[in-house]
Parts: C-alpha cells; structure tokens; sequence
C-alpha cells in the first residue's frame, strides 16, 4: 500500500509541469506565420508583437484563416483550409465578431466583453461600412496589429486619443462628403476650444471626448431620439459628469445644473412636455465647442430664442449699467439653470421681486416711477381679463349669448404677452402702449357683459310688462265675454 | 249717427257687408262639456299667423347658404333688436302649432267629427298635419348647426330606405346625393314659398269647408231634439272666446321665450363626426325610437324598411278612418275607433318618453 502512494505521489509530481504546459501551449499556440513574416522582416508581424490579442494567445491565422501551427507556406496558407489573406473591410466586423460578436464564447466571458459587433453594425458607422468598402470598421479606431488595450495610452480609442482619431475621419471633408455631405467637419476644431477640449489637449482623461456623449460602437443619428444626444437625452447625458460630485470634485465647479435645469421652464418644456425647441445644455453652452457663456455674452446666447426680448435689453438703460457692473445679463433677474416662468410680481422692489436686488430704496430710486407704472400696466391688464371672464361668465350663467365678447378675450393673451416683452424696454410707456389694446378689448368685454345683464333684466323686466298687459286684456275680455252672454240668456 | 256706423254704412254701400253681417248672426257652434276641444284649431291658425309674422320678419335678415345661414342666424339672435324674440318665438310656435294640430286630429278623431258629410274636412286636416311636420323638418336644417345637420343626414336617410322611390325622394330632398349647402336652399325654398302656400290653399279649403258645413255636433246629439241642444253665437261669443285663448298662447309664447330662448348650438361641421345621441324633433321621436327596437332582419326584410312601410301603411290607414269606419257614419256607435285611437295615443306617448330618455 505504501509502495503504491509513493507510486502515486511520483506520478502527480511528473504530471503537473505538462498539465501547465499544456495551459501554456493553449494560451500561446505556437505561431508558425509569425515565425516566418518576423524572419523576413515583416512591419506587420513585428508590431503584433506588441498586439494585446498575440498577448492573449490569437495568431495570425485567428485573422488571416489558415493553419498557423505548420511551417510549409503551401499547407499554411492554404485557401481551402481557410485562408483569407488581408480580409476584406466590409468582412472585418465578422471577423473581430468571431470572438468579440454575438456568440457566447469562452473568450467573450472571460474578458466581459459586450456585443460590441452588433452594437457596431447598428450604429451610423455599421451603416457607412454597408454602403461602402471605405466606411470605418474596427480597425479605423482600434488601430491594426499593434492593437492596444483601450486602458493603454498607447491606444486610438484611449480618452486623450479618441477627439484626434475620430478626427482623421470626421476633420476630412473629402472622405465625410461619401457618406453624409451635411454633417459639418469642424467639430475637432471646435473641440480644441472647448473646457473639455483644452483639459484632454492638456493630457486629462476625464473631460468628455467624443464617445463620452456619442457612445462608442452603437452611435446613432443625433436625430435618433435613442441617441444620448437627442435634445430629450442631452441633459442627461451632460448630468453623467456634470451631477457626478466626486468625478467632478478636482474642477471645483457646481453639480446641481441638472437638478436645477430639471425644475427650470426649459426643463420642464423639454423633458416633461417633449418640446424640442426648447433648450438643452448645448443650447447655451454649444456642444463641441461647449464653455460657459461669458457675463457679457448671455443676452446674446439667450437672445438666440428671445430675440425681441434681447432686442429690447440691448437698448435698454440696463445693458451699460449692467456692463459696468459685471452683471451676467438675463441670469441677474431669471437666473442660469434655475429659470423659472416669469410672473409680473417679479417687477417690485420685494415680496420676490426682482428690481428690488440693485434698486434698494423705493422713496429716492428715480426709476421707482416706472417700476410702479410698469407693474401697474401688467396688473391693470391681467386683473381687467379675470374682472371681464367673471362677468361674462355671469352673464352667461343668467342665459345670455356673449360669446363674441368672450372670443375677444383670446386677443388679450397676444397684447399681455406683447407688454410682458416690452417690460425688457424697462420704459413704462413701451409697455403701456403694448398693453393698450388688451387693455381696450377688456373693457369692451366687461361693457358687453354687462349690457347683457341688463338685457337679461330688461327682458324679465319686458316680459313682465307684457303679462301684466295681456292678463289685463284677457279679464276685459273675459268680462265682456260674460257680459255678452248674460245679455244673450236675458 | 257715429263714425263706425258712417264707415260701415260707405262699406256696405260699395261691398254689401249684410251678406257677411247674416251670417255671423246666423252662424252657431255647439256648446257641451267637451267643446273646449274646438279651441284647438282656432289656436293652430293663432299659431299658423304667428308663424307668418315671425317667419317675415326673419326672413329680412336670414341668408341662406352653408357660409352664411349660421352667421346671419346668430346676426338676428345678437344684433338685431328683438331678433331673439322673434327667433325663439318662432322656434316655440313651430312647435306648440305641431303640437296643438294633433291635439286638434286627436280632438277630431275621438269625437267622431270626420263623419259624413266631413270627410274631406279630415282629409285636408290630415294634409295640414303633413305640411305642419314637413314645416318643421324643412326649418330645422335653417339656422345650419350641428343638431340641425346631422339630423336632416338622418332624416332623409330614413327616407331613402322606403322601397322603390326612396332613394330618388332622398336625392330630391338633399338635392344630391348628401346634405349639402344645395340642400339648404332647396330646404329654404321649400320652408318659405312652397309650403306656406300650399299650406295657405288647403287651409283657406280646410276653413271653407268648416264655415260652410258648421261646426260638427258630437255624436250623442244625433237623436237629441234641437230643445235640448245648447249653442253660442260663433260671433262674438266663440271668436271672443277664441281670441281670449290666444292671448293666453300668446303670454305662453312670451314665457318661453323669454326663459326659454331657443338655442343656437354650434356651426355645422360636414366632416365632423355625429353627435353621440343625437335624436330628431320631438314629433318624430316616437317613430324613430320604434326603427330602433326593430331587428336588422325580420321574416328575412330589412328591419327599417319594415318599419317604415309599417309606419306608411298607419298613417295611410289613419288617413282613410272615415272610410272604414262605416258605422258611426250610419249612426251607431263603433267602440273599435275609439281603441284605436287610445292605443295610437299611448303608444305615440309611450315611445316618445322612451326615445327622450334614451342616450
């Protein structure tokens, strides 16, 4: 029995150093191609020596086809064992797929890697290849054999690589033109001059490239509402980073812009009513080119949309002073990400108003006048409409057809809107002069609503008259009628 | 000698106005418990000139055509002045001049008055009725709003089932193949030259006949000697009588108008959908609510055509009753006429609470 331990024990001891060998040679198979090419000077096969997939065990053949474990040329590339030679681009995505694609393989599991060629295939990439031999495929970002893991800075595809490699594609105006003539080329060159540009320039990973809001294989259309920067998907997109307080934490910069802008008119438009002309992060910002607006430049960035309201800011009294006072424009009285929908109370000098954040005294404060008459105007209007609606809708419970009255009122909402504008005149008699037909309107509808009042009250009134009228008539007659018939009988 | 004796004497000189003097003075009316049914025609002609007046008065305002009828409607009813008494008072006469001309049949019929010798006094009364609901039909589609519109679709879609000349009728009616702005000027057309006189003609025939025959003692007066008998003079008595009446209609009129007025609703819109439930006049309720409960398919006939061959035949049966009830003519008295009546009169009524009530 000892004897046959000994035997045992002997035999695992000889056994193991094949057992790893083994493991070895299935890792690195021996790899007769690169053999050869490396002897005959081969670039190619002396980059793969540096390729992460010739560290992980692939040889040639896993590209190339054929049988990589013979040294006769004839039976190693042999075409009906499989040779392909340089595979053709449109044939690349597969390729890589055979163990990067759909299959569950080992491979796959062991290196966690998702269905990057399907999601590749679905992408705009995917479909410029379909359409063309020189669409990009793999290899137009990942580099070939000398391919890096995307960790490594020696990369294509790592973070302070990425804006310049897909710049050799997206910066060239000759090659987009095949695939997509209207797409503008001057992206990497805005890039550069972005916040986010400037920090990867500079040799940091972290500020967004362009797979940080594009995605990386499965790319989609901007138009595509699944693309992270569809309008709907941006501030989410931009929040990945910007709401991330300890990614964030080295560029001491707010992360509550996405918590605020959710709240915000604008937020509100976009993300709840789906309102896509409502704004999103690069709306302001830009999106290449993305930086903060300048304190002198957000009257221009929000007068992109509110261009009368711009307009009239611009020749406004409030443009010098807010300029000599360093004030950022539209974000003193709205706020930036915060903006709330305005409300005429924002015109007072407390209880939430705005004007009372420079103009601190009501008594001495020269513009106190138009405050009060601007204020006034708005109020006049609005509290005019709501006097107007409740008469006519008295009016309308007592019976009475106002309607005319009460479609009049619809042209109210256009001269308040018009008047709410011109308060960024900051000069009352702007905005009393827009107000002036709404205000007008108004009291022809309160006229109207109440004569039919008095119409309802004149025709119970008339009524009454007549009943009283014809019942007279009808005892007179009622009366001659006996008369006559008594006259008969006698 | 005072200034109406001068004028009727200048009259009389010119006219012979003595003619017309005897026989008012001649003339008589029955006077029993059930004669306060006779004030039912004289309240359907109250009706009838209240209709003409009011009908003129629109008629200076109103423009026919799909663009303008709905527009010039809501012109009488806003702007004028008085313009919406006069709609609603024609609105609400339209419909109490229908209601009180069946009263007026109903009235006729249970007290046997279409005997002989009044048979063509039914006759033309019953043509009347026609006309009256034909009025009616026609001047809803007027003032061109949604109820009006789709139920003349309806109406005349109903129309269109009858058997053979139907679909012909229908198209006379729409003129066209649907309801459109030509079917309103042909409904115009008819609302205001061709019924009125029509209905003038028949009536002046109905009213001649009734001056010339008298007006009809009931049934249990037949072997009663002419002592017993009790009548008033037809005037002044029964016309004073008659114009107290209509006075009252008259405040009646007032009333509803004023609490009541008649509304407008909402333009017309072709190529909107049908109101959900949305039902005709009250005087063709009843039959409407009938074709309703009647299957798809029955005995292998279409339901509405069934129905409305069974209305037809009715109503041409109804007509006919002085035909075919004989005996009342010859002085006995028939109980059958008065069941058929009854059950005509409940089951109109019945069906009309139930086709209001429906959803």
């Amino acid at each position: 029995m000892k004897k046959i331990i000994i035997f045992l024990v002997f035999l695992a001891v000889i056994a193991l150093p094949n057992v790893s060998n083994a493991r070895t040679q299935e890792k690195k198979p021996v790899d007769k191609c690169l053999s050869c090419h490396t002897d005959i000077g081969s670039d190619e096969a002396a980059s793969y020596m540096s390729d992460v997939h010739f560290k992980a065990g692939v040889t040639c053949a896993g590209c190339h086809g054929g049988n990589a474990s013979v040294e006769d040329q004839d039976a190693a590339m042999n075409p009906k064992k499989g040779y392909i030679g340089v595979p053709k681009p449109s044939a690349i995505p597969q390729m890589c797929g055979k163990c990067h694609g759909l299959a569950r393989t080992t491979f796959r599991n062991e290196y966690h890697l998702d269905d990057v060629v399907d999601q590749f295939m679905s992408s705009v990439h995917g479909r410029a290849l379909n359409q063309s031999s020189d669409g990009p495929t793999c290899i137009s970002c990942h580099g070939i054999h000398n391919i890096a893991d995307v960790s490594s800075v020696k990369s294509p595809a790592y973070p302070t690589n990425v804006p310049k490699t897909c710049a050799k594609c997206h910066s060239n105006p000759d090659y987009m033109k095949k695939f997509n003539p209207g797409l503008p080329v001057d992206q990497y060159e805005k890039y550069l001059t972005s916040v986010h540009g400037e920090r990867n320039e500079a040799g940091d990973p972290k500020p967004a490239t362009c797979v940080s809001c594009h995605s990386n294989h499965l790319i989609r259309p901007v138009k595509d509402p699944r693309s992270p920067v569809y309008p709907t998907n941006i501030p989410e997109t931009c929040a990945r980073c910007h709401s991330n307080k300890a990614y964030m934490a080295e560029y001491h910069i707010p992360t509550d812009q996405y918590e605020n802008y959710k709240q915000s008119v604008h937020g509100i438009a976009l993300l709840q009513n789906s309102d896509l002309s409502a704004p999103a992060c690069n709306s302001c910002h830009g999106n290449h080119g993305a930086v903060p607006p300048g304190v002198s430049s957000v009257a221009s960035v929000c007068g992109t949309c509110h261009q009368a309201n711009a307009d009239l800011f611009d020749k406004s009294v409030h443009r010098a002073a807010f300029a000599k006072a360093k004030l950022p424009g539209c974000v003193v009285c709205h706020s930036n990400h915060l903006v709330k929908p305005p409300f005429d109370a924002m015109i007072a000098f407390d209880g939430g108003g705005v004007c009372g954040k420079c103009h601190k005294n009501m008594t001495s404060d020269p513009a106190a006048g138009a405050i009060i008459a601007i204020r006034w105007t708005l109020d006049s209007l609005t509290r005019g409409r709501k006097d107007a609606e409740a008469l006519l809708s008295r009016a309308e419970q007592l019976g009475m057809d106002v309607s005319d009255a009460v479609y009049s009122l619809k042209d109210v909402n256009q001269s308040l809107v018009e008047a709410r504008v011109q308060v960024h005149s900051f000069a009352a008699t702007s905005v009393e002069s827009a107000a002036a037909p709404g205000l007008k309107i108004v009291a022809g509808a309160q006229k109207s609503a109440l004569a039919a009042v008095d119409e309802y009250y004149f025709r119970r009134h008339g009524l009454g008259v007549a009943t009283l009228i014809i019942t007279l008539l009808a005892v007179l007659l009622f009366l001659k009628i006996r008369q006559i018939e008594r006259r008969n009988k006698g | 000698m005072n200034k109406e004796s001068k004028m009727m004497r200048w009259l009389n000189e010119r006219y012979n106005l003595s003619l017309i003097e005897h026989f008012a003075e001649e003339k008589k009316v029955p006077h029993f418990r059930g004669s306060f049914w006779y004030y039912f025609g004289g309240v359907s002609l109250f009706l009838f000139i209240v209709q003409v007046v009011t009908g003129i008065l629109l008629l200076m305002y109103y423009q026919p055509g799909a663009q303008t009828a709905y527009e010039s409607v809501r012109f009488i009813v806003m702007k004028v002045q008085f313009g919406w008494l006069i709609r609603s008072i024609h609105s609400w006469s339209a419909n109490l001049m229908i209601l009180s001309v069946i009263i007026h049949m109903f009235s006729v019929y249970f007290t046997k008055a279409f005997r002989k010798p009044r048979e063509l006094t039914w006759y033309s009364g019953f043509i009347l009725l026609a006309l009256c609901l034909t009025f009616g039909f026609s001047g809803y589609l007027l003032p061109w709003n949604t109820l009006s519109y789709f139920a003349t679709k309806v109406g005349t879609e109903i129309v269109g089932v009858v058997p053979f000349v139907g679909k012909p009728v229908m198209e006379v009616l729409r003129n066209g193949s649907d309801v459109t702005t030509a079917t309103l000027t042909r409904f115009f057309a008819l609302h205001v030259a061709v019924l009125p006189a029509l209905f003038t003609v028949i009536l002046g025939v109905h009213l001649l006949f009734i001056q010339v025959q008298g007006i009809s003692e009931p049934e249990s007066w037949k072997y009663l000697p002419e002592s017993k008998k009790s009548h008033i003079p037809f005037f002044p008595n029964f016309v004073l009588r008659d114009v107290l009446l209509w006075l009252i209609v008259l405040n009646v009129l007032a009333i509803l108008a004023v609490y009541f007025p008649w509304e407008l609703g909402h333009k017309a819109e072709p190529f909107a959908p049908a109101p959900i439930g949305i039902k005709p006049e009250w005087y063709f309720l009843f039959m409407f609510q009938s074709l309703r409960f009647f299957p798809p398919k029955l005995l292998g006939v279409d339901g509405e055509v069934l129905g409305i061959s069974l209305f037809g035949l009715a109503g041409f049966l109804w007509f006919l009753v002085p035909f075919w009830d004989s005996k009342t003519s010859k002085g006995s008295r028939n109980r059958i006429v008065n069941y058929v009546g009854i059950g005509v009169v409940l089951y109109i009524i019945v069906f009309t609470v139930i086709g209001a009530r429906a959803k």
